[in-house]
């Protein structure tokens, strides 16, 4: 298990050294919410500011949501775990922030809790991977030698299912939507301004929260999202009605892998896969 | 009285749309379903297009452009190919039946392959039934 108070004392001592070298202007980390289980999302601007940074296990969020908010070109500290540094990759693959603009505090981390359930969070919700695959600094022992276990895995359930069961399931599952937008927040990918349901021009579904909006809410967001949803999870554990929103990422990004032979946020040299081609794709992929 | 669908063809201009007119200049006979929308190229094509057509009631879309390699933008199908075929994975896992939802690459002197594909592309359709799923209900 992961020494979650080291890795805060190091988390601290990092951030305190950058600011006061002034070689960033904000640290991207966790901050102290109204008890242990609900930490917040914390940004550092100060050196005074770095005393209220903790690190537990119910720190999931992805900070790399944030790093889009900063006007580019902002010099930023993030720490990030193992699906965070695929967000930042993926981010810098896009061209939204720069690399010489970030410095990563890597977190290898296994064992983080869902402050909701209490449950452990694995390769069932997320992508599995406990080491960041992008970092400058590390913070803790990198963690080898664990069964590794495919995030697809929890799929083969659904999958199976009748196609009439699945839409029945889908669209129980929409219909609980409130469309809080909660999910379009937490996701370190949804930067669009405006979203394309908030669009009145063409007005592309309704606001109010019924089933054929919500259908075409999620599902088109299911769509922008291919090939860049580094299955993080945050969407599903940010949902208030608890929508299992992973799943269908998850399987979007493994027909993306199964097509295009390229996993989102794995490297640095990758163009995303809907805005690239290859001649030779094969026409099997329409059938 | 029997079950006609109705099906959104989006056509691209250089290819599809033209082949669709030699289809009709040379009188080949094919069935009369499907309502054909002109776009410049498959790549202008929104995946939400395509949801949006199921939710107002299309029975099944088509979509048609260049053969990859031909496009009159060099490379706007090429992209489509990716883009649609992620959209058909996702209507797949949400439960809609793949076969309502075709790409055909048809070019501009290919009148009867834009007949056959119609042809073909409705009594699968017609086969399937009504779309109920996505369709909004009054």
């Amino acid at each position: 298990m992961t020494d979650f108070k080291k890795i805060e004392e190091n988390l601290k001592k990092e951030a305190k050294k950058l600011l006061e070298s002034g070689e960033v202007s904000v640290v991207l980390a966790y901050g102290k919410g109204f008890d242990e289980k609900h930490p917040m999302p914390y940004a550092a601007k100060s050196v005074a500011d770095v005393d209220h940074m903790i690190f537990n296990e119910y720190c999931t969020y992805n900070m790399a949501r944030y790093l889009v908010r900063y006007p580019q070109g902002t010099k930023i500290a993030i720490a990030v775990k193992a699906a965070d540094s695929r967000a930042v990759v993926q981010l810098i693959q896009e061209e939204k922030v720069k690399r010489e603009n970030l410095k990563l505090l890597g977190i290898p981390v296994m064992g983080m809790k869902n402050s909701k359930t209490g449950e452990v969070i694995d390769s069932k919700t997320t992508c599995g991977m406990y080491n960041p695959i992008l970092y400058d600094i590390l913070l803790g022992e990198e963690i080898h030698g664990q069964k590794t276990v495919s995030p697809y895995d929890v799929l083969a359930e659904y999958e199976a299912m009748d196609k009439d069961a699945r839409w029945a399931f889908w669209k129980s599952q929409f219909d609980k939507c409130i469309r809080c937008y909660a999910c379009r927040k937490a996701c370190p990918m949804c930067y669009c301004d405006p979203c394309f349901i908030d669009q009145l021009k063409p007005k592309w579904a309704d606001k109010a929260p019924q089933s054929p909006g919500n259908m075409m809410y999620h599902l088109t967001r299911f769509q922008h999202l291919a090939g860049r949803c580094v299955d993080c999870g945050e969407c599903s554990r940010a949902c208030p009605v608890d929508i299992p929103l992973y799943l269908f990422h998850k399987k979007v990004a493994k027909e993306c892998e199964e097509m295009f032979n390229q996993a989102s946020g794995m490297s640095l040299e990758d163009k995303p896969v809907l805005v690239n081609f290859r001649v030779d794709d094969s026409d099997k992929i329409l059938e | 009285m029997s079950f006609e669908p109705r099906i959104l063809g989006i056509a691209c201009n250089w290819c599809t749309y033209t082949g669709a007119d030699l289809a009709g200049t040379t009188r080949l006979q094919y069935p009369q379903n499907v309502r054909v929308v002109r776009v410049m190229c498959s790549s202008r094509i929104n995946p939400s297009f395509i949801f949006k057509a199921f939710q107002l009631g299309a029975d099944g879309v088509l979509v048609g452009g260049c053969h990859p390699g031909d496009c009159h933008y060099n490379t706007g199908n090429l992209y489509a190919r990716r883009r649609l075929a992620v959209t058909k994975k996702i209507l797949e896992f949400a439960g809609i039946e793949p076969g309502r939802f075709r790409v055909e690459w048809i070019s501009a002197s290919e009148g009867n392959k834009f007949a056959e594909v119609v042809t073909e592309f409705t009594s699968q359709v017609k086969h399937l039934g009504p779309q109920t799923k996505m369709k909004i209900q009054e």
